[in-house]
């Protein structure tokens, strides 16, 4: 601000003395706009073209093979509002997520504790809980569709073996064994990346602080509860949100292991909308599904940012 | 996702593709390309279609044709894909129950002014019919199958029908007595694609059919479709499946069957190869799908279409003339262990004097074929549910199957 003692002296309104900087603000600020318009440019090309054509998809019935036969408005949408296998979808994409990141988080802890720890061999054990995610999802998928098949799978090969069970268990063919499997698998193939996250952070947090504990007697739950926890909690936030978008539109396991079957019951969303798509045909009503997921990805991170500040 | 994976690597392949005609004139000026997309059958199918392009070119050095091999479970999803974006190929293998959706999109071109009455006259004429959408051929029959039964010698020997079962009561009998023995009776398919196909083998067997005749509406709720579906669950609920059929594939089956731990299923002509291939001891024998009240069988073709918008429509249907000409046929029929569609290749000895093939070749006077619907793959995924709720015991077959010919009605 220009200085009130200084106003006699003013002939010029300090209106515009006010207004100089900013202008050469505003300047700056067209720089900086003109730096990221290219940038700019192509995530409108990448995100809002997509999101106008699957928008435009939505609203319309379209051949299978892409071609717009005409506008129906929101009928897309009613029909897959009145299809009873969204509604199961929908429920059970939210168990999905919720128990595979939320699985994950908490196996990933304590195996990047363990990591942590100085021992022998700790370079190969890095390796090892690293691998999986060197494999695509697909593949890893096949693999454990493999282990899980009921008359040449190890799984059921090694609890055979162990005599745990008498006869071969079916995992694939009833839901309600073949979805926590797929559950299981999710956890598994999350772990690698959420691993690491934590590794970097316990990597990051001073050790004098333990050193202080320990002195002051407390014991190792303690000092996990009250120094590690603490500190690993915006590792753990982050891990939480990018696995939530990671796992909600995850869609190789599920398909590869059971397409969504038996009965569809083992659908979530995204597969749900895939197999609208292609292997009925129906790309329209697949639109609207992607737009509803897209609401609902929307609402956690909108949810998600307001946690955040009012955090802050 | 799995769409834009494979998508993204289908429109690479593509883009390398289409810029081969670009480069092409200034080495070959009168060279003219012809795209075709190939649906994989086997590892076979690759390398015979490569090599009938190289004696193809070879004979007509003005015309080179691309062999693009796609595999079937992405077939329809790659073309889907070329479609909406502009670039389809000049011919492609395609599963003819798609076909009218290729019509209706006016995306596939209709053949007859191509075809010489000599041409036509080539093709077995019942092959030809599920290729025909509105008076006009629009798909020509690359391959054709049949079902039948494939029956274990020695387990059914034991069992008292060393010829095969003839009827639903024989499967039923000597299905207990396999059980008895340790083995599994009867294949029961239970998932992914044709799960609905293998139940109405039995519901074409008491009479029953699909839709009605103006193909308006389905009639598989019907008392036909419900005698079926009550067998296959009376069978389930006694043991006389493989065990929790709802985990088993046709390729799952097939397996079973190859190792001798299953004594009869239905299946199409290829199994006699992988047979030979992979289990050449397995003593096994073939007989007509099992008879409720009357003979039947389920007929598929997959068809080669021509695209609308292919700027080299003549090259592309001399090369058609070219495989659909005996030698070239032979070869893919014994490649592939498929039906004769031509004419000259059911008179071939290899085919004609095959007792194997033979009783697949009789059943086709009797021979249903899919639906020719718009929605019909919707209609099957309605009744694949419908199906697996009733094999795991979540609903009755009359109910269920009434539930879904109301949803199916929805969609025709």
């Amino acid at each position: 601000m220009v200085s009130a003692g200084r106003a006699s002296e003013q002939v010029r309104p300090p209106a515009l003395l006010d207004a100089w900087p900013s202008f050469r603000l505003l300047a700056r600020q067209n720089l900086a706009l003109l730096l990221i318009l290219p940038s700019l440019l192509l995530a409108v090309a990448i995100i809002l073209y997509p999101f106008f054509v699957i928008v435009r998809l939505s609203l319309s019935n379209v051949s299978p093979f892409g071609q717009l036969r005409g506008f129906v408005g929101w009928a897309n949408y009613a029909g897959v509002l009145a299809d009873p296998v969204f509604y199961g979808s929908l429920v059970r994409t939210l168990i999905w997520t919720a128990t595979v990141v939320g699985g994950t988080v908490l196996i990933s802890v304590p195996v990047a504790l363990v990591l942590q720890q100085d021992f022998y061999g700790r370079g190969i054990a890095r390796t090892i809980v690293m691998l999986p995610w060197a494999l695509s999802l697909a593949m890893a998928a096949i693999l454990w569709e493999w282990s899980f098949n009921a008359d040449y799978g190890m799984i059921n090969g090694i609890l055979q073996g162990l005599r745990l069970i008498s006869g071969p268990i079916h995992w694939m063919a009833r839901a309600d064994t073949a979805f926590p499997v797929e559950i299981g698998v999710g956890i598994l193939v999350s772990i690698p990346f959420t691993a690491t996250i934590f590794q970097g952070g316990l990597s990051s947090m001073p050790t004098d602080i333990y050193e202080a504990a320990r002195i002051d007697g407390a014991s190792a739950w303690q000092q996990f509860r009250y120094l590690t926890l603490p500190l690993l909690k915006p590792f753990i936030e982050i891990a939480m949100v990018l696995n939530v978008i990671y796992v909600f539109n995850s869609f190789p396991i599920i398909w590869v292991m059971t397409q969504g079957g038996p009965d569809n019951a083992t659908h979530i969303l995204v597969t749900y909308a895939y197999q609208l798509a292609f292997s009925l045909g129906r790309p329209g009503p697949a639109a609207a599904v992607s737009v509803l997921m897209l609401a609902i990805v929307l609402t956690f991170t909108v949810v998600y940012m307001r946690l955040q500040r009012e955090e802050a | 996702m799995g769409r834009q994976a494979t998508g993204f690597g289908r429109r690479a392949a593509l883009g390398g593709a289409a810029s081969l005609p670009l480069l092409r004139p200034t080495w070959a000026s009168a060279a003219e390309t012809v795209h075709f997309v190939v649906a994989e059958y086997s590892n076979a199918t690759g390398p015979y279609f490569q090599q009938m392009a190289d004696e193809f070119h070879k004979a007509n050095p003005d015309i080179e044709v691309n062999i693009d091999v796609v595999n079937w479970n992405s077939l329809l999803q790659t073309l889907q894909t070329d479609i909406s974006g502009g670039t389809t190929p000049d011919l492609s293998i395609i599963g003819t129950r798609w076909l009218l959706d290729f019509v209706k999109d006016g995306v596939a071109e209709p053949l007859d002014s191509f075809m010489t009455p000599q041409f036509r006259n080539r093709f077995v004429p019942i092959f030809l019919q599920p290729g025909s959408i509105g008076g006009k051929v629009y798909g020509l029959p690359i391959a054709a199958s049949a079902r039948a039964m494939f029956y274990n010698k020695e387990m059914l020997t034991k069992a008292g029908f060393p010829n095969g079962p003839a009827t639903w009561n024989d499967v039923v009998a000597a299905a207990k007595k396999v059980k008895a023995a340790g083995a599994y009776g009867f294949g029961l398919q239970g998932k992914e694609i044709e799960t609905d196909v293998y139940w109405y083998y039995a519901l074409w067997s008491y009479g029953g059919e699909l839709v009605n005749k103006q193909g308006k509406a389905v009639a598989f709720d019907s008392p036909a479709g419900v005698k079926a579906l009550t067998l296959y669950k009376m069978m389930i609920d006694q043991g006389l499946t493989e065990t929790a059929v709802t985990s088993y594939n046709r390729e799952d089956l097939q397996n079973l069957f190859k190792q001798g731990r299953l004594s009869m299923v239905i299946t199409a002509p290829f199994l006699i190869g992988q047979i030979a291939k992979e289990s050449p001891n397995l003593q096994y024998g073939i007989v007509p799908v099992p008879k409720g009240t009357t003979e039947s069988t389920y007929a598929v073709t997959d068809s080669i279409v021509m695209f609308k918008n292919s700027k080299v429509k003549k090259s592309a249907f001399k090369f058609l003339d070219f495989i659909f000409t005996k030698e070239p046929r032979v070869l893919f029929n014994k490649n592939e262990g498929f039906l004769p569609t031509t004419k000259a290749v059911a008179e071939d000895p290899y085919f004609a004097n095959d007792p194997r093939l033979k009783v697949f070749v009789d059943l086709m006077p009797r021979a249903h074929f899919a639906p020719v619907i718009v929605g019909w793959e919707d209609v099957a995924k309605d009744v694949i549910d419908a199906l697996q709720s009733v094999y795991l015991g979540h609903a009755q077959p009359a109910a269920a199957l009434k539930r879904a010919s109301q949803q199916a009605d929805q969609v025709l």
